[in-house]
């Protein structure tokens, strides 16, 4: 059982954090970005060739975080564009459309070009034993990894004037602009992170099992599935439900079965919905 | 310094305010009465880049600033402060005001004006905006228009919501600005309180300027007498 709330820890950050990103490009534009998992895995696959290349790991995760920035700059750039000139719900679903759109070309460009293909980082060395439970070195690294990361995002929106004045425009974009913040720069900083987010958990997670090319789809919708319940455009929120869902994957899973674990999840979001429309922590309307 | 000629504006093609001229010159107190609805929101919302005019000019220190977004128009020494406040709820009185400095640090001189001017600020520093009172909210929205250090200020009905006597002191305060040199264009429905406060107004009605004068000239005006001071 503690192996179990162990694991769900490990797997409910990760996915806490690759929620973040969703649930900022959506609290910021009114923008669901259904190509975030496809983020992630281009980001694993350009780390791959990387290292395939002869780079280093470190320098090879690098040029991955690089990769998921300038994916989220160049939707930016170029799909989102027409998104941006429509407001509320014909944006929402514009952006949806779209992105899912991006994401079927990229999952079918991969499976042409690299079926099979896969991403690992084995990190050695012997189990650590947390609470008698032994867990492999991968596993922490990756959730240290995490933590830090997420430090370093509580830290941004808490502590610099740049944090802020991207959190002013989830809080009210009206009156951020009239303190001279101009939302759609804000948005295209955020797609960028997000996009760097992404592929920092693609990093870490190919520590914790292997990423496979097709991934894409699954990462996103678990990771929709944590927005809705963490609530949208936050991100304690995201860390909050990251972790639940986590811990009930895995249990899930061990009790039930894989094939179920995913419906468990959808239910969990479902009853979420009704009992709190808001999220955990989502900012009520 | 500000200037608008012959301005139109409204949403998805109906214009609401039609051909409206008006001035205000430096260090001035303006005044824009009219009734609920007669366009007094539209028309601002079109001064300081929240609406895209349709039609006519808007020039602030001889530069046209038609049409530029309301994030620059801030920039150039413009503070609005809406009838809804646009604060952020969930953030500190600190961060308000702090926002309201961006993307510079907050001044110290600044904010010790807003403080002084408004104690309350103060001593409710951590308290999240959201959770203050009306009166207090509306403080913190003047306070945070003027952390961006502006030369005018412009005013969307400061004392909705508010109890007769925080609404005085709302223009107490607006007083005390003045007294400092800001420009102020203030668009009111309790007209008492703005027209001892202001030495110029324009009315508009449906949308149109229909008078202008002094501030006394207005008063004696039997039609705003009527219509807005409520003596027959």
């Amino acid at each position: 059982m503690i192996a179990n709330v162990l694991d769900g820890i490990v797997f409910g950050i990760q996915l806490g954090l690759w929620a973040a990103g969703l649930t900022l490009v959506y609290g910021l534009g009114g923008v669901l970005n259904l190509a975030h998992g496809q983020i992630a895995v281009i980001s694993a696959v350009a780390l791959a060739f990387g290292m395939d290349a002869g780079l280093p790991v470190l320098p090879a995760a690098g040029l991955a975080l690089l990769v998921g920035g300038v994916v989220g700059l160049f939707l930016d750039l170029t799909i989102l564009r027409p998104v941006y000139r429509l407001q509320g719900e014909a944006r929402v679903l514009l952006s949806l459309l779209l992105t899912l759109g991006v994401a079927f070309i990229v999952d079918g460009f991969l499976n042409w070009r690299y079926p099979g293909r896969s991403l690992s980082l084995f990190i050695g060395g012997g189990a650590i034993e947390i609470l008698g439970v032994p867990m492999r070195r991968g596993s922490l690294l990756a959730s240290a990894i995490t933590l830090v990361a997420f430090a370093a995002l509580f830290s941004f929106f808490r502590f610099t004037a740049l944090g802020r004045a991207v959190r002013s425009v989830i809080e009210d974009e009206e009156g951020a602009r009239l303190v001279g913040i101009d939302p759609a720069r804000m948005l295209r900083l955020i797609l960028v992170l997000s996009g760097v987010l992404a592929a920092l958990v693609a990093v870490t997670r190919s520590m914790v099992v292997s990423v496979d090319v097709q991934a894409g789809f699954g990462i996103t919708v678990l990771a929709l599935i944590v927005t809705v319940v963490g609530g949208l455009g936050s991100v304690s929120g995201a860390l909050l439900a990251g972790i639940i869902l986590g811990i009930v994957n895995v249990i899930a899973a061990d009790v039930i079965g894989t094939f179920m674990s995913l419906v468990i999840l959808l239910l969990a979001a479902a009853v979420t919905i009704l009992m709190r429309p808001s999220g955990l922590l989502g900012v009520e309307e | 310094m500000l200037e608008v000629t012959g301005l139109a504006a409204g949403y998805e093609g109906n214009d609401v305010v039609e051909d409206v001229s008006f001035h205000v010159d430096p260090g001035e107190a303006v005044m824009i009465i009219g009734s609920n609805g007669a366009g007094k929101t539209t028309l601002f919302r079109s001064v300081v880049g929240l609406l895209a005019p349709s039609s006519g000019e808007v020039r602030y220190e001889g530069a046209g600033i038609t049409g530029v977004p309301a994030q620059r128009i801030v920039r150039l020494g413009i503070s609005f402060v809406p009838a809804e406040r646009r604060l952020f709820p969930r953030m500190t009185v600190q961060e308000n005001l702090a926002l309201g400095a961006y993307p510079g640090r907050p001044d110290p001189g600044t904010t010790e004006l807003v403080m002084d001017l408004f104690p309350r600020l103060a001593e409710r520093r951590r308290q999240r905006a959201g959770t203050m009172s009306g009166g207090e909210q509306q403080m913190l929205a003047v306070g945070r228009a003027l952390m961006a250090d502006p030369r005018l200020i412009v005013l969307d009905e400061p004392t909705t919501g508010l109890a007769p006597k925080l609404a005085a002191e709302a223009y107490e305060a607006l007083s005390a600005l003045r007294d400092r040199g800001l420009t102020v264009l203030v668009a009111e429905q309790q007209v008492p309180l703005a027209m001892a406060f202001s030495d110029r107004g324009y009315v508009l009605e449906n949308g149109r300027i229909r008078t202008q004068g002094t501030s006394a000239e207005l008063a004696d005006d039997p039609d705003v007498r009527r219509a807005y001071l409520g003596i027959t």
